[in-house]
């Protein structure tokens, strides 16, 4: 039994060495190194055979210049700036988006909820490369929307909207609503109607009680949801290499460039391991929000 | 206190206490409804909700519309808070038709079975939630709510939130946030549905309390008949979109109007048969071959050979072994089931004809020592006008 | 950038999306064996691949590249699974100190004969002794215009052989309204860039090399995309007027244009300022799965007919002698394709940036591309 218990204990544990601690140790150690012509392209690396005397020496060698080296060149700083700007603009578009929509799926009669959240999910059902291609179909000069737009006379010159922020913007919000819709839905379906009619007996107009009552209860979901589409964002790479253009800098296209066209993986793994402790604060405060949230339902 | 209270523990016996003034504004000729449904038909597409109901409610009266559910009395409650419109008819408050007012400007307030309080809020901001979408100065609200706090016994509480209290207390909560806004009006959706059977004795009494208290008057909606009967000053008994019969509760319950009224408020003994006029308000109901006709009387003497329901109280039905010389009515029979209730007992009698009478009687001696056991061959008896004779 | 020019395929065959395209080709005899080739995209005559799977009964797996910085951080991570890569001569050069490809066995190429010395003599420069590696193609970096469109803005005289028409604003300024790719190579951009400055294109000193940042800056507002490989279609569509790509490429979409006769005229120059010439290098890696797979399709590459088959088609120069007598007129009499001598006298080559320099390079990239 305890034996059990201690194996059940372990598994995840497991889990998150194997998965997750022993990679973040090599790209931390990856990022002490030296970048050096050899494969893999970086020194030093670790020589079993030389024993004690190895491994003291491996460790005398690893530094924090690549560190040093980040701070120094504006390019990272202003990546990560970007990056925070980006995801929390998409975060905030997105949740303009997504509140209504989860709202209207709450709304709806019970017997077409599956359906809606079928439909919210369907997306998923094609490869994010294929959904984020079609995107560059819809945004270019003679892509869908300009075309559209072009024949409703809303604009006389094409709109230039892929390889640009904007196209960014759309992306990933597209891409990252149903990780919005599903936790407002969640909360919004669980509530109770009477609150509502509570509010607007108790004085609230729909609006007011729509503020006061619905949006309240409804902000755990907000932000399970803010953090599920801002974590990934602020680390997006796919979305801004294909729709932005080269002014889009996110600092997992900076990673990208770092490690494939720079080929220098300690400046890379510095740039990831900073990128981690920026997620780690947002991360960190999902989980809060999310052990508050079963404290309330207990 | 000013109304007649009926101490109803075991659910038929009830003691009416002393009435220091009568408080029936229904028979005033002068005194004008704060409530009034006029002809007020209410349908969800082809299903009639409510039909055709006229009724007038009293201002300060502790009104019970009661029935099983989907008799509609939820629709008219809804319909006063303003969550439902009718489809025909008016409803007038304070004389004035209320049809076209929304929820949120009606001196209504209502309190909601599932107490619908905000979780996010405290208990004070629950109940101050109300006045600050009043006109109410921002400067008098925490008076107010404390008012209410202290009102409803919920002081140390103020700073909690919904899921820090207790459901006794939450559902102070709820009444004390409706009846902060001080309304014209309040309504009760089965308030004390979600409480246990203990809690739910005190809190009617409570209930009663603040009632009086605060001079609001308050409709309630329940299907426990015990309860309308405990609190209310009238009781609308409702059937399919109807209202069968509105009086007082010693009146429902004693002078039932229909077998629907009789069998649905307590336990009542029900037997078909034929009246037959026998002389002033006396009239005799043949219901078994060889059996005696029961002895009644009847305000309304029914045409001879009606079909009738003569109904009776087990408590007013009478048990002996030996037939009792100066009962207007008896009838022997074999006792089939006995339910000890503790403080009485109800004894479940069958007739030679096959049908069962309930008698009470009160354990006036230990169990051991009581006088009928099964099997026993008894007598029933009930004077000329213990019963009644019901024709629908 | 190059996560998307990964996606290009090559021409004639089906777009596909994912993180690599692999282009299967199916093998008329149904071999176990396998080679994996990894070349730069639209750098191959189709059927070519289709003869080597008849001929050697050997299954070909030929996936495409359009930078080199993309292929060398393959190499040096190792475990990449391709038999034969084409790098340029420098990175070549880089990936051979790093260790990343074997010895060429020469008595498995008995095609080696028809190898060209004056191009031997060249890439020795980059591969010492030429051991590791065989030419596939070598061309020059440079204009590409729309001829009509450019005499249209800029007039009849317009530089459309000088760096001139690049790296001056004031043409690039009326430029930008039809639409002007650059490659998205620091290693092919920057050498141009300090020719036109007049300085040492293969500078390897990072003061040199910075000179380069205000005369890129300063176009940069009209330069419609960094990009390798899109420029091909983009010319030929006539969807921009100006590309400064690799020679071959250039004159690929003048052929495009050509066949589809949309009205769209195409010419390649090498800027009269001089022209930085580049070689692609057949290598094996290190670890190739199969390397005698490998030197079997080096071999074939080496054939006179095959190596003809393949310039005819992708309009670049080889280094095979013995194909010339093979190529068509139009490879081998235009001067765009195998210079003439007073041409060759002004092409220049580079060598590699050293890792400290490197990093000067691609941050100065990185800044220019985004505009900051």
């Amino acid at each position: 039994m305890d034996l059990r218990r201690k194996f059940l204990i372990f598994v995840p544990y497991a889990w998150l060495l194997v998965l997750f601690l022993i990679p973040f140790g090599i790209v931390l150690k990856i990022s002490l190194s030296d970048t050096a012509l050899a494969i893999p392209p970086y020194t030093p690396k670790l020589d079993w055979s030389d024993g004690w005397s190895g491994i003291i020496s491996y460790f005398s060698q690893l530094d924090f210049e690549n560190y040093v080296f980040l701070t120094e060149d504006s390019l990272y700083y202003v990546a990560y700036l970007s990056s925070l700007k980006i995801a929390t603009i998409s975060t905030i578009a997105t949740l303009i988006v997504g509140y209504p929509i989860a709202y209207a799926m709450a709304k709806s009669p019970s017997h077409l909820r599956p359906t809606l959240m079928m439909l919210v999910i369907l997306p998923f059902w094609t490869s994010f490369l294929i959904r984020v291609y079609a995107w560059m179909g819809i945004l270019s000069q003679e892509g869908l929307l300009n075309q559209f737009l072009l024949w409703i006379g809303l604009i006389a010159t094409p709109l230039t909207i892929l390889n640009t922020n904007w196209a960014v913007y759309i992306g990933i919000v597209y891409t990252y609503l149903p990780f919005m819709i599903l936790p407002i839905y969640a909360a919004l379906e669980k509530m109770d109607g009477s609150l509502m009619e509570a509010a607007e007996d108790l004085g609230c107009s729909a609006i007011s009680a729509f503020w006061l009552v619905t949006v309240p209860l409804s902000k755990p979901g907000v932000i399970a949801g803010s953090f599920l589409v801002f974590i990934p964002a602020l680390g997006e790479f796919v979305i801004p290499s294909l729709l932005g253009g080269s002014k889009t800098i996110m600092i997992g296209k900076v990673l990208w460039e770092e490690f494939f066209s720079n080929r220098d993986w300690p400046v890379a793994s510095a740039v990831a391991v900073i990128l981690l402790v920026l997620l780690i604060i947002p991360i960190m405060l999902f989980q809060r929000n999310e052990r508050k949230q079963r404290e309330m339902e207990q | 206190m000013w109304r007649g209270v009926f101490v109803h523990a075991d659910g038929a016996t009830m003691t009416q206490q002393q009435k220091k003034t009568v408080f029936e504004p229904w028979d005033e000729p002068n005194e004008q409804p704060i409530i009034q449904f006029k002809n007020v038909t209410k349908r969800f597409g082809s299903f009639t909700a409510i039909e055709d109901l006229t009724l007038d409610i009293y201002r300060k009266e502790f009104f019970a519309l009661l029935g099983p559910s989907g008799c509609g009395k939820t629709t008219l409650m809804r319909m006063l808070a303003g969550f439902e419109t009718p489809t025909e008819g008016s409803i007038l408050l304070d004389n004035k038709d209320i049809a076209a007012v929304p929820p949120n400007k009606r001196a209504v307030n209502m309190m909601f079975q599932s107490y619908a309080l905000f979780p996010h809020l405290t208990v004070f901001e629950n109940i101050a939630f109300g006045l600050r979408r009043s006109n109410m100065p921002k400067a008098d609200i925490p008076g107010r709510v404390e008012e209410m706090l202290r009102l409803t016994q919920l002081m140390p509480f103020a700073k909690r939130k919904p899921h820090q209290i207790s459901g006794g207390q939450r559902q102070r909560v709820a009444l004390a946030r409706s009846l902060a806004k001080a309304p014209k009006l309040l309504l009760l959706d089965e308030p004390l549905g979600a409480l246990d059977k203990k809690l739910r004795n005190d809190t009617q009494f409570e209930l009663m309390d603040i009632q009086e208290k605060t001079g609001t008057t308050f409709v309630i909606v329940t299907h426990d008949q015990e309860e309308a009967m405990t609190v209310a000053s009238r009781v609308a008994v409702m059937d399919q979109g109807r209202i069968v019969q509105v009086s007082t509760p010693d009146r429902i319950y004693e002078s039932p109007n229909s077998v629907y009224v009789a069998d649905f408020i307590g336990d009542i003994n029900l037997i078909k048969g034929k009246a037959y006029h026998v002389a002033g308000e006396q009239s005799e109901i043949h219901w078994a071959e060889g059996q005696a006709p029961i002895l009644a009387t009847s305000a309304t003497p029914c045409p001879d050979g009606a079909d009738v329901t003569f109904a009776i109280r087990p408590e007013k039905v009478a048990i002996s072994a030996e037939r009792p010389e100066d009962m207007a009515n008896a009838v022997s029979g074999k006792i089939l089931d006995i339910a000890y209730l503790g403080n009485i007992s109800t004894y479940h009698v069958e007739l030679p004809s096959g049908d069962i009478v309930k008698a009470q009687a009160t354990n006036t001696r230990r169990v051991a020592r009581r006088r009928f056991t099964w099997e026993d061959e008894v007598w029933l008896s009930w004077t000329d006008t213990a019963g009644l004779i019901l024709t629908t | 950038m190059h996560f998307l020019q990964r996606e290009r395929e090559m021409k004639n065959s089906t777009m596909k999306f994912g993180l690599a395209v692999v282009a299967t080709l199916t093998a008329a005899a149904a071999a176990a064996e396998e080679v994996r080739v990894y070349n730069w995209s639209d750098y191959i005559d189709e059927a070519l691949l289709e003869k080597f799977e008849t001929e050697t009964g050997i299954k070909l797996i030929y996936d495409v590249f359009d930078s080199n910085e993309v292929l060398e951080t393959k190499m040096l991570a190792g475990g990449s699974g391709y038999d034969v890569v084409v790098p340029s001569g420098t990175f070549l050069q880089r990936q051979i100190s790093a260790g990343a490809f074997q010895t060429l066995d020469m008595a498995q190429l008995p095609n080696a004969g028809n190898r060209w010395d004056v191009i031997l003599d060249r890439t020795a420069q980059y591969d010492e002794g030429n051991a590791y590696s065989i030419n596939y193609m070598w061309g020059t970096t440079g204009l590409g215009v729309n001829v009509g469109q450019v005499a249209e803005i800029l007039g009849a005289d317009a530089p459309i052989n000088s760096l001139d028409l690049v790296f001056n604003p004031a043409n690039m300024e009326k430029l930008a309204a039809c639409g002007v790719y650059f490659l998205d190579a620091p290693a092919e951009m920057i050498p141009a860039a300090l020719k036109y400055l007049g300085e040492n294109p293969d500078s390897q000193d990072p003061d040199v090399i910075a000179l380069v940042e205000p005369v890129l800056a300063a176009v940069r507002p009209h330069i419609t995309k960094f990009h390798s490989s899109e420029y091909i279609n983009a010319l030929a569509n006539g969807d921009i007027c100006v590309a400064f790509g690799w020679s071959g490429d250039i004159l690929q979409a003048r052929d495009r244009a050509a066949d589809a006769d949309n009205g769209v005229e195409i010419a390649y120059n090498a800027p009269i300022e001089g022209a930085l010439m580049w070689f692609d290098q057949m290598a094996i890696p290190v670890d190739a799965p199969n390397p005698t797979g490998a030197h079997t399709f080096l071999n074939f590459m080496l054939d006179a007919q095959n190596m003809a088959d393949a310039s005819n088609y992708v309009n670049y120069a080889n280094g095979n002698l013995a194909s010339q007598d093979l190529l068509v007129e139009d490879v081998i009499g235009d001067p765009a394709i195998y210079p003439d001598a007073a041409t060759l006298e002004n092409l220049y080559t580079t060598t590699p940036y050293d890792q400290r320099v490197q990093r000067v390079v691609t941050r100065l990239w990185t800044r220019i591309k985004s505009g900051t």
